[in-house]
């Protein structure tokens, strides 16, 4: 195409900087933005207000702020949960599933040393809040390394199997806290029962000391990235399974230990919301949002591309915008799901922006004809 | 007893055309794996206009043609720009999963329109179904429609040389692709379940995936495969008329799931794949740049 005496061209990008990355990626949240007003517009309400709404509550309140970080910790382990494997290539979105499978054997601990509600525990809170954790990461772990296995035993299509085992998790979860399970709670709501008090995760600062390990985790995923061994054979058996065979890395470990490790993460990511947030300390009877809520882990590992330390104010931003958006809802009289039509299209504007992760748009001044 | 099996047909019929209209992309080529959130869509739009508008027919079109422009949207990330058709998919489940919470949701509740008349006990649209099926196997083996769709699918360079236009041919696969998971959707909301709830669907479209895969992308195969889903899917739900008090409700809820990675898990030994030889495109999800 010409414009006056440039050409404008597409070329392949050899290699993309992290400047270039950077700037991609806050185009397109900003693009998802702007076209996001077209919600507000239709609800009748003046998008800037919107904004200004939600960001206030987000970041600028004292009633806002905590649950803002409490979604950033929650937001940021899934998305290492989904980086992980990403990395290797391959897709997790089995986060809801490991999440579950981590929240329930952490109360499934809480529950056989008498941490339901009132009864008196039978060993100190210091040794059971951390068997919580151990129990939470266990059983995530091996709810990842299903698909893991399957996938690098017999390349059985992981998308199909994460998925499966959400839905079959959401399932367990019902059967536990539903119709006298066995984590039903006292009132009979269909939630579960609500924790002793001596198991509620320690504060700092009232807010979950979560925060260190999710922060702490992605120090230590650039590390294991850019440092060592393992990081190297994921990445090579991310860029071709086939040729990291011949180099000697075996096709059926990485599979199982990027999902184990990614299904940990989201693991803690169960626990800390239902186990360390102040006020919830149960499993309530919206568990199913938080699995929905957790797919914002897919679009913060994509636009982060993977990298651990670009993923924390991503995730920070999307934990205000989540927050922000239900308090917006409810003060502006949107209609419900605000939170779900931006995850919408937040993930489509990412997905067309793909392009120009691989290609660059260049003018090329041609020469005048004489 | 009866009732239960007209049932499950009336499942099956929703995996059968949706599963179908998958196995169609992926004979030219295309993965669509957000097939879930086209059904959404489909479902979602076209119970909102046949509940504003009154009519059946109003809401089908609907559906149809919002699947076809979703169709048309994956075939431009992934036929037009090349993007990864994985990424492209697990856009467009996750748009269709978020948008169509907020849109519907003032729609939730009944549909509150008199149900479409059932032939024989069976909803019409089983017939529907296996007629798509009969003529997605003509087309698919017998025309040279077929031949160029599935030689797309299989060598697209050789395909391109031979004289067929490759672009052409997987848009025009991946558009009807799209009108058909819509129709599928909105077979779901409009006549086999008339309620609108958030996120309803709970996982038809990614068995309906897995349907492609188990069909080794042979129509008949597909078909049976989905009658067979249909009538897990309803066991699922109503164990009491078969099965009753053997494990609680929920836990007859994971089956479904639970048989498909089992069942994904065979299809995809050696053992299987040398034995029965599944006949995947060779160049599927992978995409074409004419050099």
């Amino acid at each position: 195409m010409k414009l006056g005496s440039y050409e404008i061209k597409l070329e392949k990008r050899v290699a993309l900087r992290g400047w270039e990355a950077t700037a991609i990626s806050t185009f397109a949240i900003l693009f998802a933005l702007v076209v996001f007003s077209f919600v507000f517009v239709q609800a009748g309400v003046d998008p800037l207000t919107g904004y200004k709404e939600i960001f206030s509550f987000a970041f600028l309140s004292s009633f806002g702020l905590p649950l803002t970080i409490n979604r950033f910790i929650f937001l940021l382990l899934c998305t290492y949960a989904f980086i992980i494997p990403m990395r290797a290539g391959l897709w997790n979105i089995g986060m809801a599933g490991q999440l579950y499978a981590g929240m329930l054997s952490a109360f499934a601990v809480a529950f056989a040393f008498g941490g339901k509600g009132s009864q008196g525990l039978t060993l100190s809170p210091g040794f059971v809040i951390p068997l919580m954790i151990v129990a939470a990461i266990v059983g995530s772990a091996a709810s990842g390394a299903i698909a893991g296995f399957l996938k690098g035993k017999f390349n059985t299509n992981e998308i199909v199997v994460t998925m499966m085992i959400n839905f079959i998790t959401f399932w367990v979860v019902a059967r536990m806290i539903k119709e006298g399970g066995l984590f039903m709670g006292s009132s009979g709501e269909g939630e579960g029962f609500k924790l002793s008090e001596y198991l509620f995760a320690p504060l700092i600062k009232g807010i979950p000391f979560t925060v260190f390990i999710a922060l702490g985790l992605g120090v230590l995923l650039w590390f294991l990235f850019a440092k060592t061994k393992l990081g190297y054979q994921i990445k090579v058996y991310g860029k071709n399974p086939i040729a990291a065979k011949y180099a000697g890395i075996s096709p059926s470990k990485i599979p199982v230990m990027v999902f184990s490790l990614g299904g940990l993460i989201a693991g803690l990511a169960g626990y800390h919301y239902f186990a360390a947030v102040p006020g919830v300390y149960k499993i309530t009877k919206n568990y199913g949002e938080f699995g929905d809520l957790a797919f914002y882990g897919i679009i913060c590992g994509l636009i982060s591309q993977g990298n651990p330390l670009a993923a924390i104010p991503i995730a920070l931003l999307f934990g205000g915008l989540t927050n922000g958006g239900r308090f917006a809802q409810g003060k502006l009289k949107l209609g419900f799901g605000i939170d779900y039509a931006l995850l919408g299209v937040l993930m489509i504007t990412l997905v067309a922006f793909q392009f120009f992760y691989r290609y660059k748009i260049v003018f090329v001044k041609t020469e005048k004809e004489k | 007893m009866w009732e239960f099996f007209v049932r499950s047909l009336d499942a099956s019929t929703i995996f059968t055309i949706a599963a179908l209209s998958e196995l169609l992309g992926q004979r030219s080529g295309i993965l669509n794996v957000g097939i879930e959130g086209v059904m959404l869509f489909g479902a979602t739009l076209g119970f909102m206009v046949a509940q504003s508008t009154g009519s059946y027919l109003l809401g089908f079109l609907a559906g149809i043609v919002i699947g076809g422009l979703i169709g048309l949207l994956h075939g431009f990330f992934s036929i037009t720009l090349g993007s990864d058709q994985v990424v492209n998919g697990m856009g467009i489940w996750i748009l269709g999963f978020g948008l169509t919470a907020y849109i519907g949701y003032p729609y939730t509740g009944p549909l509150g329109m008199e149900r479409i008349p059932d032939i024989f006990g069976l909803s019409p649209f089983f017939f529907v179904g296996v007629a798509l099926i009969v003529i997605a196997w003509f087309v698919l083996s017998k025309t040279s429609l077929g031949l160029k769709i599935r030689s797309v699918g299989e060598n697209p360079s050789v395909a391109e040389v031979s004289g067929i236009n490759v672009t052409r041919t997987r848009y025009l696969s991946v558009i009807t692709s799209g009108m058909m998971m819509g129709f599928a959707g909105a077979i779901y909301s409009l006549d086999y379940n008339p309620v609108w709830s958030n996120n309803f669907l709970m996982g038809w479209g990614f068995i309906a995936l897995a349907l492609v895969f188990f069909s080794m992308w042979n129509p008949y195969i597909l078909l049976a495969g989905s009658i067979l889903f249909g009538t897990l899917w309803q066991l699922s739900l109503n164990p009491q008329l078969v099965l009753p008090g053997l494990m609680s409700r929920y836990i007859w809820r994971t089956v479904p799931f639970i048989i498909t990675v089992g069942v994904l898990m065979l299809m995809s030994t050696k053992w299987f794949r040398t034995r029965w030889g599944a006949a995947k495109p060779d160049a599927l999800g992978l995409p074409y740049i004419k050099s």
